[in-house]
């Protein structure tokens, strides 16, 4: 009986001790995966790519009903705005048929002038159009999830929303893409401000607004200037709009997006046929430099 | 008939709640709303079920549990894999620990205690991960995070607490 109980007792000190190892390797390996993380080993990628696989189809089945839900509160939203939104888009209209003639007029200039100088015009561009299925799961960081299907998608490929740059693609694994919105803390984009020329990076902090960094203490930038990308590193292309300056506080420059990135529910997938598409963001701050 | 297949393939259900609300919990709070202002209030869900779990029924909820939570929450965001996962596993050790004292602790109490562990979890988070990047990261961030998660916790704790009912009072055998 007492051979028992200690038996007993020694069992039940084995099963602490175990698990303590287990929880000791749990904790180890989490901080592995940070550090590894870190040097981007391929190993800690896959782990993500398939953990994004597997939950990809159940993200699908949760989104359906609250897109239903905000379908149905847009609509709403959009008559009770319809008569103002009728007036802009008449005034609107008639300076784009303005524009749309200069416009012309310029393109027929611009294929003249390039004839003269026997210029080679870039590739079109192909792209896809992809559904946004889940959002970041928390405010540290600003990424979406958006379902490509069985397209070719690579990673590094600009994503639009509307007409402007809103992010690039991160991971992709089976059906599913995660893209880094021009917002996150990872993103960092070489840019010109269209107006003046002057370089910089366009630099995520999670905030609504990115910040234009590394741009020259000297450079004329102005509230309103657009900002476009530049081309530097290969990863985009260039003359991409993104945003415009929105605010200046001496070094601090604060850009806003052209797209309304909340409003967003389908976005495009461009494919520019870039060969720099494993490029780090990193690295090409500092070349652009 | 208690070491039939159908008696452990019920212990497993019964085990499986608290990972499988915590899950559903955590898409159902990770939906594309499209709203700015939602992105910056969402609370970190996984960190109040592991919380409320690991408090209220700390033999069923495993670290692999934890573990798993963690992991999601890596992946649906863009902080470098296994963060949240450590802060996840942290944040059992650390419950478990305090469940030796307020395990029997009342809602309000309970809830109480989460609003300082949730600091100490989400600002080591914002600590980790200025480190990470090395750079500086907006304190406004963390302590937002913080006051929604701090905020949803009765809402989040009561559909725990309402899941809790469909385990037995005693304690579910190994």
């Amino acid at each position: 009986m007492v051979r028992r109980s200690v038996l007993l007792i020694k069992t039940g000190e084995l099963k602490v001790l175990l698990r303590r190892i287990f929880v000791a390797l749990l904790l180890l390996c989490s901080f592995l995966f940070i550090l590894l993380s870190k040097v981007d080993n391929p190993a800690v990628e896959e782990i993500g790519k398939t953990v994004m696989r597997l939950t990809g189809p159940i993200m699908q089945i949760v989104e359906y009903p609250a897109r239903i839900a905000h379908r149905a509160y847009t609509y709403l939203y959009d008559i009770s705005r319809i008569y103002i939104d009728n007036r802009e888009l008449r005034a609107e209209n008639r300076q784009m048929l303005i524009l749309q003639n200069k416009v012309r007029s310029l393109e027929v200039e611009n294929q003249l002038l390039g004839r003269l100088l026997n210029y080679i015009p870039p590739a079109d561009a192909n792209f896809i159009s992809a559904k946004i299925i889940a959002e970041s799961s928390d405010n540290f960081t600003h990424i979406l999830f958006v379902y490509i299907g069985n397209e070719a998608v690579k990673k590094g490929q600009i994503v639009l929303g509307e007409e402007s740059v809103i992010g690039r693609v991160d991971k992709v694994s089976g059906q599913y893409a995660k893209v880094i919105l021009v917002t996150d803390i990872n993103s960092k984009i070489p840019v010109v401000v269209e107006r003046t020329r002057a370089r910089g990076i366009l630099s995520g902090d999670n905030k609504e607004m990115p910040s234009l960094i590394f741009t020259r203490s000297t450079a004329d930038i102005q509230e309103g200037d657009v900002i476009v990308t530049s081309g530097v590193g290969g990863m985009f292309p260039s003359g991409l709009p993104i945003g415009f300056v929105s605010q200046i506080h001496g070094s601090d420059i604060k850009v806003e997006t052209m797209a309304d990135i909340s409003r967003i529910e389908y976005v495009r997938i461009v494919d520019y046929g870039l060969s720099a598409t494993e490029y780090d963001t990193t690295e090409g701050a500092e070349n652009a430099q | 008939m208690r070491n039939s297949w159908q008696e452990k393939l019920r212990l497993f259900g019964l085990r499986s709640i608290p990972l499988v609300v915590t899950l559903v919990l955590m898409f159902l709070f990770i939906m594309p709303i499209n709203s700015i202002e939602w992105g910056y209030l969402r609370p970190n869900v996984g960190l109040i079920c592991v919380y409320y779990w690991t408090l209220k029924r700390g033999y069923i909820f495993s670290y692999f549990s934890a573990f798993i939570i963690g992991l999601l929450l890596d992946v649906y965001s863009s902080s470098p894999l296994g963060m949240n996962t450590f802060l996840m596993m942290l944040t059992v050790v650390v419950t478990t620990w305090l469940a030796h004292y307020f395990q029997n602790s009342s809602f309000g109490g309970g809830w109480f205690i989460f609003t300082l562990t949730a600091l100490g979890i989400i600002l080591l988070k914002w600590l980790m991960l200025m480190i990470y990047f090395g750079r500086l990261i907006s304190l406004n961030e963390a302590l937002l995070n913080y006051l929604s998660t701090a905020l949803f916790y009765p809402l989040i704790a009561s559909i725990n607490v309402w899941a809790q009912k469909f385990l037995p009072q005693e304690r579910i055998s190994e």
